[in-house]
């Protein structure tokens, strides 16, 4: 593994503590970012290696200090900014992580494979595909998919029915940071800062580190605006931290379990926008068209990857798959492809190391399904040799069970496509992405019947896990859900005329 | 029966005579053991397609097996999805089914061509680590007995119980029609106090909790009679409130005054034809210091596997159990569990059934599904 020269900048390195020796301070890092004169006086230690990452202890007074500190900051030099300033402060911030030899970058791609375990390669390739997706384009992409003049979030603009409205993005926004993909907390603190927002952040102790350095990058392009946010970790819960905060802010944002979701919101006692994006299962359709001899293997090809990256931790990974007949290859031999490919994909790119209780529930759902396969010569388990890295259950007859995910995928055959259809029911409050590889004319029907069971997003096969600018997360918006418009009526202009001394 | 398995049945009933008061650890018998293993293994492959399915996927038969460790424990599940027998199942004289908590529809069944090797597997085991010390005892019943249930094993388990050690006073509390008469145990704890003449509670480990949830609201605590003891088997898990088992054994000493060293946890399983025991009473009864591990008969022996790979683990290291019972002659002589545990040289620890997996973001894993479906 390739360990980037730090010795050239360090700044992002603990900063009140004294350490001997240059060698032993390279290795503490900041998984945390706090605006200038917040200090603490304890801290949690989590060895990586020989990289040691450091994480405040935190009180909710410190919280509440921090919380403060991040609004008047806002006040005093966020307000002022115009969203077209904001966007080049975060577009120069994104063209730092896009160049290869960026130290942040560099430390990134180090660090996360080891918090996560996910495969370097994949984490190098993924966050910098993630990452792409915020230039300056993206960012106008964001503002203008949502507002008809995004110049509303910096003056009172005219309305079409006469008066003038602007948008008011929340002064200080709670987010709460899943850890499951990494990078993805930047998605949620760019929302707040295009709304011109302070934020605190939670982060997930299974990757307490991209915000942190994501702060700490914009933090060198514009020091006045990293000062306006705060990344800290803390135990999702933990009552006497952060119910105090969330008394405090004026909008939450929750990635996470749909419980966790559920308890922030139970908690929040004041009218102000909460955003949770909770549990999801997203599945693969593959048509006939897909599966001619000179396509079905790139189908299988993308299928394996949309399974693979990240190991299905994301929401928009397919746990389900449905296999049209009709094509040269049936079903079953698409199964069979799909686990030789797999098994191709852990060579290149291994499996993250699991859990006890991840391995146990592959386990057992290969348990279940070699038993069932004994009796049913519809049912087959293809499976990894070795261990639990990849499984394919294959069924002849359509149906829907999820998956408990890390490259364990459902595959369910069907003469047609819309006979799945009928499974997704029961899940519907959690349905969200499906991958299709489909002609033309049926993609819109299709579109169609799938949006109706409660699916929000139809992406290609292969581009699953790649959210892009301006999509309808979870079927909302990104940034309209949070602000308030605030209207001037046309009478109240009109009235402001009368009291003009200087009106004939 | 056929005359091979009549063969395959007396080689057991001789091993279990012969070994009735040895226990799963006595290495000594490991080559013995072994040989009937295999020829188990070898019988149930040739007499039982689905087993002989089963082992074929895993690429094993009896041409490679040459260790009872290396044949392949067989998923619980298969129980639920194909007839496990070697003797025809019509013929049966019991077939013992799981409860089918999770899918009434499917009930994993463990065929019994004959009780004679069942019963021979239950007797000697349950004297040495319940009763060790006494011939007979009033034997209190919590739990569907046989007359309730003819398809439980644990039913059978306690009618065999009460015939081969239980005086006169023993009772069975629970009736078909009526349930667990919770007010009848309490009335005969008191009489027991009175005579001073100590009482085996058996019964589910649940219905424990059930009885002390009444207790409490009746205001009732007992003193049992010293030496009385409580026996709990099935453990904690898949129920709607979620105990543990240091509170439970709280409770046992809160409610009915008996220490901790006097209560017992049996592990069996409708899968299995022998069972395991937690070795507090016999080390107890031996004057030793109380051992807290478990145990099975001689003709048990245990594998901890990684749930991983299904290899074994290090000695001392966590993974799934997989049960090797030469009672099982007509199923599978090897069972692969859902509970995780370790060994140590005095025994094993269990130390639960495996959940499932947790997510760590928004994507939901099926058994958080499954819950958050059921309690809509």
């Amino acid at each position: 593994m390739v360990v980037p020269s730090l010795s050239t900048r360090c700044w992002w390195l603990k900063r009140d503590v004294n350490k001997v020796g240059v060698k032993e301070l390279e290795q503490h890092i900041s998984a945390y970012y706090v605006p200038q004169g917040i200090t603490f006086d304890a801290y949690e230690e989590r060895t990586l290696g020989q990289y040691t990452l450091d994480l405040p202890k935190l009180t909710s007074a410190k919280l509440i200090e921090i919380s403060a500190c991040v609004r008047l900051n806002r006040t005093k030099y966020l307000c002022s900014l115009q969203t077209d300033e904001i966007v080049q402060i975060i577009d120069k911030t994104i063209q730092l992580w896009l160049t290869p030899e960026y130290p942040l970058r560099k430390l990134a791609e180090t660090l996360v494979p080891l918090i996560t375990g996910y495969d370097a390669e994949l984490v190098r390739l993924e966050l910098k595909r993630f990452l792409r997706g915020f230039r300056k384009k993206d960012l106008y992409r964001f503002l203008d998919e949502e507002f008809d003049n995004p110049g509303l979030l910096d003056n009172f603009r005219p309305r079409k029915s006469g008066g003038f409205t602007r948008a008011y993005g929340p002064g200080l926004i709670f987010h709460v940071f899943s850890g499951n993909v990494p990078g993805l907390p930047i998605w949620s603190m760019i929302m707040g800062l295009l709304l011109k927002s302070a934020g605190i952040g939670k982060t997930s102790s299974s990757e307490p580190l991209m915000a942190a350095l994501f702060a700490q990058s914009l933090a060198e392009v514009d020091p006045n605006l990293a000062e306006c946010l705060a990344v800290l970790p803390w135990k999702g819960g933990s009552a006497e931290v952060e119910d105090l905060l969330l008394e405090k802010v004026d909008g939450v944002i929750v990635y996470g379990s749909s419980q966790t979701v559920e308890q922030i919101k139970k908690k929040v006692h004041q009218a102000i926008p909460v955003l949770g994006y909770g549990h999801k299962i997203s599945f693969a359709a593959i048509g006939h068209e897909a599966l001619t001899s000179d396509r079905y293997q790139d189908t299988v090809h993308r299928l394996a990857n949309d399974i693979s990256i990240y190991d299905q931790q994301s929401c928009l990974s397919p746990q389900v798959v449905f296999v049209e007949t009709g094509g040269v290859i049936s079903p079953r031999l698409f199964s069979q492809l799909l686990a030789s490919e797999l098994e191709h994909y852990e060579k290149r790119r291994p499996r993250a190391r699991l859990t006890d209780h991840e391995i146990h529930a592959i386990r057992s759902i290969r348990n279940r399904y070699e038993a069932l396969a004994i009796s049913d010569p519809e049912i087959e388990v293809y499976a990894s040799k070795s261990g639990t890295e990849w499984t394919v259950i294959y069924h002849g007859e359509p149906g829907f069970e999820g998956s408990p995910l890390n490259r364990t995928v459902q595959v369910y055959a069907c003469d047609n496509l819309e006979d799945g259809l009928g499974y997704l029911r029961p899940y519907r409050a959690y349905l969200q992405t499906v991958g299709v590889a489909v002609g033309p004319k049926r993609l819109e029907v299709l579109a169609h019947q799938l949006a109706e069971e409660g699916v929000s997003r139809i992406t290609a096969l292969g581009q699953m896990t790649l959210g892009v600018s301006g999509w309808h997360h979870d079927a909302r918006f990104n940034l309209v859900d949070l602000v308030r418009f605030v209207d001037i009526e046309r009478s109240a202009e009109q009235l402001a005329e009368i009291y003009d001394p200087d009106v004939e | 029966m056929r005359d091979q398995s009549k063969q395959i049945v007396n080689d057991v009933l001789g091993y279990i005579q012969s070994y009735s008061d040895r226990d799963s650890l006595s290495t000594e018998l490991d080559p013995e053991f072994n040989k009937l293993a295999l020829n188990i293994f070898r019988f149930q492959y040739e007499r039982n397609s689905p087993y002989k399915l089963y082992c074929q996927r895993c690429r094993k038969s009896p041409l490679t097996v040459k260790r009872w460790q290396d044949i392949p424990p067989i998923p619980f599940q298969l129980f639920k999805e194909a007839a496990l027998a070697c003797e025809p199942v019509d013929e049966a004289e019991a077939i013992f089914m799981t409860s089918g908590s999770t899918n009434k529809e499917k009930r994993g069944c463990n065929y019994h061509a004959t009780l004679e090797v069942w019963d021979a597997s239950m007797v000697p085991p349950f004297k040495h680590y319940v009763i060790p010390d006494r011939d007979q005892m009033t034997i209190y019943v919590l739990s569907p007995a046989e007359n309730v249930n003819q398809n439980s094993s644990l039913s059978r388990y306690l009618s065999i119980a009460i015939k081969h050690f239980g005086t006169k006073d023993s009772v069975l509390f629970f009736d078909k029609e009526a349930g667990f008469d919770m007010a009848g145990l309490a009335a005969a704890l008191r009489r027991s106090e009175a005579k001073d003449e100590p009482v085996l509670l058996m019964g589910a480990t649940f219905a424990y909790v059930h009885f002390l949830d009444y207790c409490r609201e009746q205001e009732l605590t007992f003193k049992l009679p010293k030496d009385s003891r409580v026996f709990d088997t099935g453990g904690l898990k898949g129920q709607a409130r979620e105990v543990t088992a240091d509170e439970l054994y709280g409770w046992f000493k809160e409610f009915f005054g008996v220490e901790r060293e006097l209560c017992l946890n049996m592990y069996g399983m409708t899968e299995l034809s022998s069972q395991l025991y937690d070795r507090t009473i016999e080390t107890r009864a031996r004057k030793e210091q109380p051992c807290f591990y478990k145990i099975g008969p001689a003709w048990t022996r245990l594998q901890v596997l990684s749930p991983d790979t299904l290899t074994p683990v290090q000695f001392g290291d966590t993974g799934l159990l997989a049960h090797y019972d030469l009672a099982n002659w007509n199923s599978a002589v090897g069972i692969l569990t859902e509970d995780i545990g370790y060994q140590t040289v005095d025994g094993f620890v269990l130390l639960g059934r495996t959940k499932g997996s947790e997510a760590r973001g928004c994507s939901i894993a099926i058994d958080e599904m499954l819950v958050a479906q059921t309690r809509r």
